[in-house]
């Protein structure tokens, strides 16, 4: 089974060598009490309770999975005591409003969070990841009385959280939804409906479960424009925040699924349940798509932190199976063979892991601060700014990450060889926890519509400014340093790939909506790569810098990392650029019957 | 006989309107009305309309010094000044008595020959003048303007019985030639041509509306573009007009219609119309009307009536998805099976019936019918082409299926294919006789549609063509959307002066979109901009300003033939050209500064030349530097062609023709003109110009603006790129400048302001408002 270890000093080395995330406490009034003292007392606690809480229930919960009776579910053993302790822990309520006892730091705190439980235990990350959605949704849309009575409950974890979107016949295409509203006398509705795919949906952690449903008044337009939100409690709250009767909303079942099979996964009918409208009658997309925002870049993180895990698990293992010789003669005659870590192609797997997952970081981690600039910064014009390019980049850091966390789990595995495929090693289950990120919240193909459908075009470019601008002034000047050309000179001519490529898709697909639908997977990719190769030449710049000093061996590696990036994955952006240029010709030829 | 001065009688809107529109064409017009009760200037009435012209909006008068030429009088004082009029137009109350006793009035003071019109819209002309004396009678016609005079393009004539050929061939030739109007030849028929059928409609409309149960933003989201007519639509076209003239119109029709006229029955007295104006909503210019504007606070809020209960509310934006569908066109709009579906078909199917129940009653062929309805109510199509986009055999087989009495020539277009053809690249249309007649042109008239129709373009691109319009002569088209500039517009103008330099004598740029061009393709430009791509930008500078260039030094005359808006890269086409044939109605400017930006196809560098003082002029550097500057930097759009010759846009030389179908002849003929007398290209001007001293000058100016809160933030930063393009960058007045270098400035200062914030976001909330930013 791997060992986990919290990486705190890759996440120091983002938080302030690279984001100088210091700065939020300087400048942004809301999170003046953000200190790096502060911020590295919680990232250390933080990463002690993965380490020693959640990471030994990681298998274990997946060996044992959710039991189902009789519309109760149990947990894993061990969850709820470890759940427990979280909330004893304070955690729910660390990027939470302290107007409701939240302790407002920044979000970008919670992603390194984020990021070190979904290392350690997936699935438990489900429970309080729903319930911060859950919390989002009902602060950005709720009204002061309902604010009142859940955000406290939620923040401190006594009460969890859903978002009950998906019917049977409705995923993505939520115009589809049935769930209808009923109106009662007193201001209240009735919901009638079934829906499944519900995380989270019905456990024994929590006392109460507040679900989030997206449901039809009955004058509601048809389609997505007459969807509305409500708040529908698995207990009626009392008035002074207690748990009352039991609400008519049950969980018929549980999904058997492939992977996070400790998280439960419901069918949950509502039969007439009580529910309060959040919101504008009809609005309920606008409602979920604010929180959808936020709950993309999360699981994002999920794919992180699925391929830090999977990277640590790898070398560990690397370093003790010895196996054959070096091609170029024994490095360890001593022992009876070398580690595997010798061998070329074992590299090349263990440097993708890397060399993706630390620039990943250091991209999630831009966002996470960006969020808080959009979210408190003083100044308007640099709010709007950082919600652009969190805009922006949302659906490529969903996509990307959560693709690179399965690609890396799959790596994983390859590195243990047939280790890999047996249960007991824990690098399987990685594969199958991690697939699910890359479907949930918008499929990737989604993500990929999203970024060339919705946000290239908004404003004429203006999100996209965000994020072509500073990277082309970053190429401009850094492309003076000689010491820096090695990096700068491949990004700048992926970068030109990444603006060509933006620029065939702005006349090809407005003049054929097809050819962007049928470009839109490559593109995102290609914007990813070209993101991070920008990641990768400011990191490699700081450590320049640092060379030579202290912790020489950190910053050589870094540089070492960014040196295989640009050599062995940027160029990725070469085929990318020819293949989605291509447009949808092949694509579109064959006829639906002759598939 | 020509009409050299003319006089209006009667100072109201429609009285004045004319007369401004003759004093446009720059003919002598004296305006009278009666001496009013009190005061002691006896021609108060006609003093105080031409100050009212000189303030409404939309501006009467093409350029303010035309108001010079009308003169003001009153009926008893000054009927001897008619001794030198040839045209009278009377545009008193629509009241026979006044109208008789004013014409006996006038009779013995008129100028033997003289035509006499009047503008009445709902008088038969038999009525008006059956007791007049024969004199009379032989000078008599009816010129029915449409409101306002300036801008509504169509001018019914018609004559009596008794009527001299030469007068109505005067007025109408007049009417076209120098007034700018298409001329529609109509029969004393009550509301002539076209408000005989608008009138319908709009009985038509709202009646439907009411009873399908539309909302008025849905009626107008109906009877608006879907429909192919203004979107004010119904309702808001109402309150434009002014609710209170309704009553008197259907009064008006329903005497004057047999009772077995399909008007009877389409018309109902409508209540709720009643109430409003009774209390005052009569429209835009009353306390408002179907539509109101309320104040909340600093903004305001559109509201509008609930056409059952009477009460305002915030106005909603229509959904109607027959609305966006119509777009695949009328038919699709008419058999879409939502409301708006059903209404459309309610509305057309009645008014194309009646319409073509009404030729030749109204009038001898359809086509002028056609043309009536596109002049006098602003619609895309007349009713004839609406029933051809149907298809008329597919509309006559409806009214058939839905029991509606088919009218005669309905049947015989059904019978034949439709209501027009071409034949051999000629436009022809279905006469009551059951052949097809070709629609003929008046001569000096030259459409692009006709020779586009029978020719195939010499080049041709998406944005533009080039066509071959006879004599040696070519004509550049743009035909992108808004007629905007891109890269393509630029190559083929790049390619059409290749082509003509080797293969033909002249080129004419011209085309007949509603705008002559709205400038440079900006969306394409912020979007470049926001990705950074600032090669590929700044090439499109450089391939904008090297086609412009090689316009200008063409070895043969490029003649610019605009209509309509013609700015910021449009407007700098125009300047390159050796000569311009402006339509009378063309608005010219360069208005990048409104979207934070600088012209940058030589349109800073052409102005400046603009300005070099002429021989009487002061000398010194920075006259013409304040003077582009002062164009430039308040985005000034010149609101006619005479404007823009004041304001330098248009040279004194350049001609302007009033009457838009004859701009394209007009436009080849001086082609023609400036071959024949030995055309030689310019040669590359130098300029001296006063470099940092001049900018230190401006700059004093903006700052001074900038205090007074006329300039904007940003706008100080624009007008610095400006002031130094202009000042010449880093030189001074001894040393001399070329036409390149001040564009190679201007590209400088372009791209620069093009990587700042603000002129991003100015373009941005252009782009996506239509309106500027003011930041």
């Amino acid at each position: 089974m791997p060992a986990y270890k919290a990486p705190l000093r890759e996440i120091r080395f983002i938080l302030y060598e690279l984001l100088k995330a210091e700065t939020l406490s300087n400048t942004v009034p809301a999170y003046a009490d953000a200190t790096p003292d502060v911020i590295d007392a919680i990232l250390e606690e933080a990463g002690k309770f993965c380490e020693n809480e959640l990471q030994p229930l990681n298998h274990s919960g997946d060996e044992e999975g959710c039991h189902f009776d009789n519309g109760a579910v149990t947990t894993p053993k061990g969850f709820k005591e470890a759940y427990a302790k979280f909330v004893e822990g304070g955690w729910p309520g660390l990027p939470c409003d302290p107007d409701y006892g939240g302790q407002g730091l920044p979000k970008l705190i919670n992603f390194a969070v984020e990021e070190m439980i979904c290392s350690a235990n997936l699935s438990f990350g489900m429970y309080p990841g729903l319930s911060n959605g859950n919390y989002n949704a009902i602060h950005a849309h709720g009204d002061e009385a309902q604010k009142a009575l859940y955000l406290p409950k939620l923040v401190t974890g006594e009460w969890s959280g859903t978002m009950c979107l998906t019917e049977p016949q409705c995923g993505t295409d939520l115009g589809l939804c049935k769930t209808r509203a009923e109106a009662n006398a007193d201001g209240s509705y009735n919901l009638f409906g079934t829906k499944i795919f519900i995380s989270a949906g019905e456990h024994d952690l929590t006392e109460n479960i507040i679900h989030l449903v997206l449901a039809r008044l009955p004058d509601a337009p048809a389609g997505i424009r007459g969807i509305s939100l409500f708040v529908c409690p698995k207990f009626l709250p009392t008035a002074d925040g207690g748990v009352g009767a039991r609400n008519k909303v049950a969980c018929g079942s549980t999904e058997k699924k492939m992977g996070i099979k400790a998280s439960s996964t419901c069918v949950i009918n509502f039969d007439g349940a009580q529910a309060w409208l959040v919101g504008r009658p009809h609005k309920g997309m606008s409602a979920m798509f604010t929180m959808m925002n936020t709950a993309r870049l999360a699981v994002g993180m999920q794919g992180l932190g699925i391929a830090e895990a999977a990277y640590q698990g790898a070398v560990t293992y690397a370093k003790d199976r010895l196996q054959m010789r070096s091609v170029a003669g024994a490095k360890f005659p001593e022992k009876p063979a070398d580690p595997i870590i010798v061998h070329p192609d074992v590299r090349r797997m263990l440097l993708k892991m890397r060399a993706l997952t630390e620039a990943s970081r250091a991209l999630s981690y831009w966002m996470g601060m960006e969020l808080d600039i959009a979210a408190h910064h003083p100044d308007p014009e640099r709010r709007a700014a950082a919600d652009d390019l969190v805009a922006l980049l949302t659906p490529v850091v969903k996509a990307f990450l959560t693709d690179h966390g399965f690609d890396a789990a799959n790596l994983g595995v390859q590195v243990f060889g047939g280790h890999g495929y047996i249960r007991e090693w824990g690098m399987e289950q990685l594969v199958r926890d991690a697939r699910i990120t890359q479907i949930y919240e918008g499929t990737n193909g989604i993500q990929a519509l999203d970024l060339v459908g919705r946000k290239l075009g908004t404003g004429v470019g203006r999100l996209a400014r965000r994020f072509f601008h500073p990277v082309s002034e970053y190429i401009e000047t850094a492309s003076e340093k000689p010491a820096l050309q090695e990096f700068v000179l491949p990004t700048a001519k992926a970068f030109a790939k990444l603006q060509q490529a933006t620029a065939w898709l702005a006349q090809a697909g407005m003049a054929d909506p097809e050819e962007a639908g049928a470009a839109a997977t490559d593109y995102l990719r290609l914007f990813a790569l070209t993101a991070l190769a920008y990641m990768w030449c400011r990191m490699a710049e700081i450590a320049l810098d640092k060379q030579g000093g202290e912790e020489a061996a950190f910053y050589e590696a870094k540089l070492a990392a960014a040196r295989f990036f640009m050599a062995r994955l940027l160029p990725e952006t070469n085929s990318l650029f020819t293949m989605l240029t291509a447009g949808k010709a092949t694509l579109m030829a064959l006829p639906a019957e002759a598939f | 006989m020509a009409i050299e001065r003319a006089a209006v009688i009667g100072a109201g809107l429609m009285g004045s309107g004319i007369a401004a529109q003759i004093a446009n064409a720059g003919v002598p017009v004296l305006l009278l009305d009666i001496v009013p009760k009190d005061g002691a200037d006896r021609s108060a009435i006609a003093k105080g309309a031409i100050d009212k012209l000189l303030k409404a909006d939309p501006a009467p008068l093409m350029s303010k010094s035309a108001a010079k030429l009308i003169t003001p009088g009153n009926i008893e004082d000054d009927l001897d000044k008619l001794k030198d009029v040839d045209w009278i137009v009377e545009a008193v109350i629509e009241k026979l008595d006044v109208k008789q006793s004013l014409y006996r009035k006038l009779e013995p003071f008129r100028k033997k020959d003289s035509v006499v019109s009047s503008n009445t819209s709902t008088i038969p002309l038999q009525t008006l003048i059956k007791d007049e004396p024969e004199s009379l009678q032989r000078d008599f016609v009816i010129t029915h303007f449409f409101n306002p005079p300036r801008y509504m393009r169509l001018l019914e004539v018609l004559g009596g019985a008794k009527t001299r050929p030469e007068a109505l061939a005067a007025v109408s030739d007049f009417g076209d030639r120098r007034l700018g109007k298409a001329i529609i030849a109509a029969k004393d028929t009550p509301g002539f041509v076209a408000n005989r059928i608008g009138v319908f409609w709009m009985q038509a409309a709202v009646n439907a509306a009411l009873d399908l149960g539309l909302t008025v933003e849905e009626a107008d989201a109906i009877m608006g573009r879907p429909i192919g007519a203004p979107k004010t639509g119904i309702f808001g076209l109402l309150d434009l007009v002014g609710l209170d003239l309704q009553p008197h119109v259907d009064k008006s029709m329903r005497e004057a219609l047999k009772p077995d006229d399909a008007y009877q029955t389409v018309r109902r007295d409508f209540p709720l119309m009643e109430t409003m104006i009774k209390e005052g909503y009569t429209g835009r210019k009353g306390k408002g009307g179907f539509y109101r504007l309320q104040r909340n606070g600093a903004e305001k809020v559109k509201e509008s009536i609930d056409l059952k209960t009477g009460d305002y509310h915030v106005s909603d934006r229509a959904r109607l998805e027959s609305a966006d569908a119509a777009k695949g066109g009328l038919k699709v709009l008419v058999t879409h099976k939502d409301k708006g579906g059903h209404y459309a078909w309610a509305v057309l199917s009645k008014l194309l019936r009646y319409a073509a129940s009404l030729v030749p009653e109204i009038s001898g062929d359809i086509a002028n019918v056609d043309l009536a309805m596109r002049t006098g109510f602003n619609w895309k199509r007349g009713p004839f082409e609406m029933i051809d986009q149907l298809g008329a055999a597919w509309f006559a087989e409806k009214l058939a299926a839905e029991k509606l009495a088919v009218p005669p020539l309905l049947k015989l277009a059904a019978e034949k294919g439709g209501f027009y053809k071409t034949e051999n690249g000629q436009l022809q249309y279905l006469g009551t006789d059951g052949a097809y007649h070709p629609l003929k042109r008046a001569e000096g008239v030259l459409l692009l549609a006709d020779i586009k129709r029978a020719s195939k373009p010499i080049l041709k691109n998406g944005s533009a063509s080039l066509w071959d319009i006879g004599d040696g002569v070519a004509c550049l088209e743009f035909h992108s959307k808004m007629n905007a500039i891109d890269p393509d517009t630029l190559d083929l103008v790049k390619k059409s002066v290749a082509h003509v330099g080797k293969s033909m004598k002249a080129l004419v740029v011209h085309n007949e979109g509603d705008n002559f061009s709205v400038g440079a393709n900006i969306g394409l430009a912020l979007f470049a901009a926001n990705i950074a791509m600032w090669p590929m930008i700044e090439d499109l500078i450089g391939q904008g300003q090297a086609t412009y260039k090689a316009v200008k030094f063409a070895p043969f005359p490029v003649i610019g033939a605009p209509s309509g808006m013609a700015l910021g890269g449009g407007c700098e086409i125009l300047l390159h050209c050796a000569s311009v044939q402006a339509h009378a109605e063309t608005y010219m400017g360069l208005v990048e500064v409104g979207v934070g930006l600088i012209p940058g196809w030589g349109g800073c560098k052409e102005l400046l030349l603009r300005n070099q003082p002429g021989p009487k002029d002061p000398k010194g550097p920075m006259p013409p530097v304040a003077a582009a500057f002062e164009t430039i930097s308040l985005a000034k759009v010149a609101k006619s062609a005479a404007e823009a010759k004041e304001l330098k846009l248009l040279r004194a030389s350049d001609g302007i023709t009033m009457n838009r179908d004859r701009l394209l002849f007009d436009a080849k003929a001086r082609a023609l003109q400036m071959l024949a007398e030995g055309y030689k290209p310019p040669e590359p001007k130098e300029l001296r110009l006063p470099g940092p001293t001049g900018v230190t000058a401006l700059h004093l100016a903006v700052d001074g603006f900038r205090l007074q809160g006329r300039a904007l933030p940003h706008d100080v930063t624009v007008s610095a790129a400006l002031a130094d393009v202009l000042s010449g960058g880093a030189t001074d007045f001894t040393t001399v400048v070329t036409e390149d270098q001040v564009q190679k400035l201007e590209k400088k200062a372009f791209m620069a302001l093009l990587r700042t914030g603000p002129t991003l976001a100015r373009m941005e909330h252009m782009l996506t408002t239509g309106k500027p930013l003011r930041n």
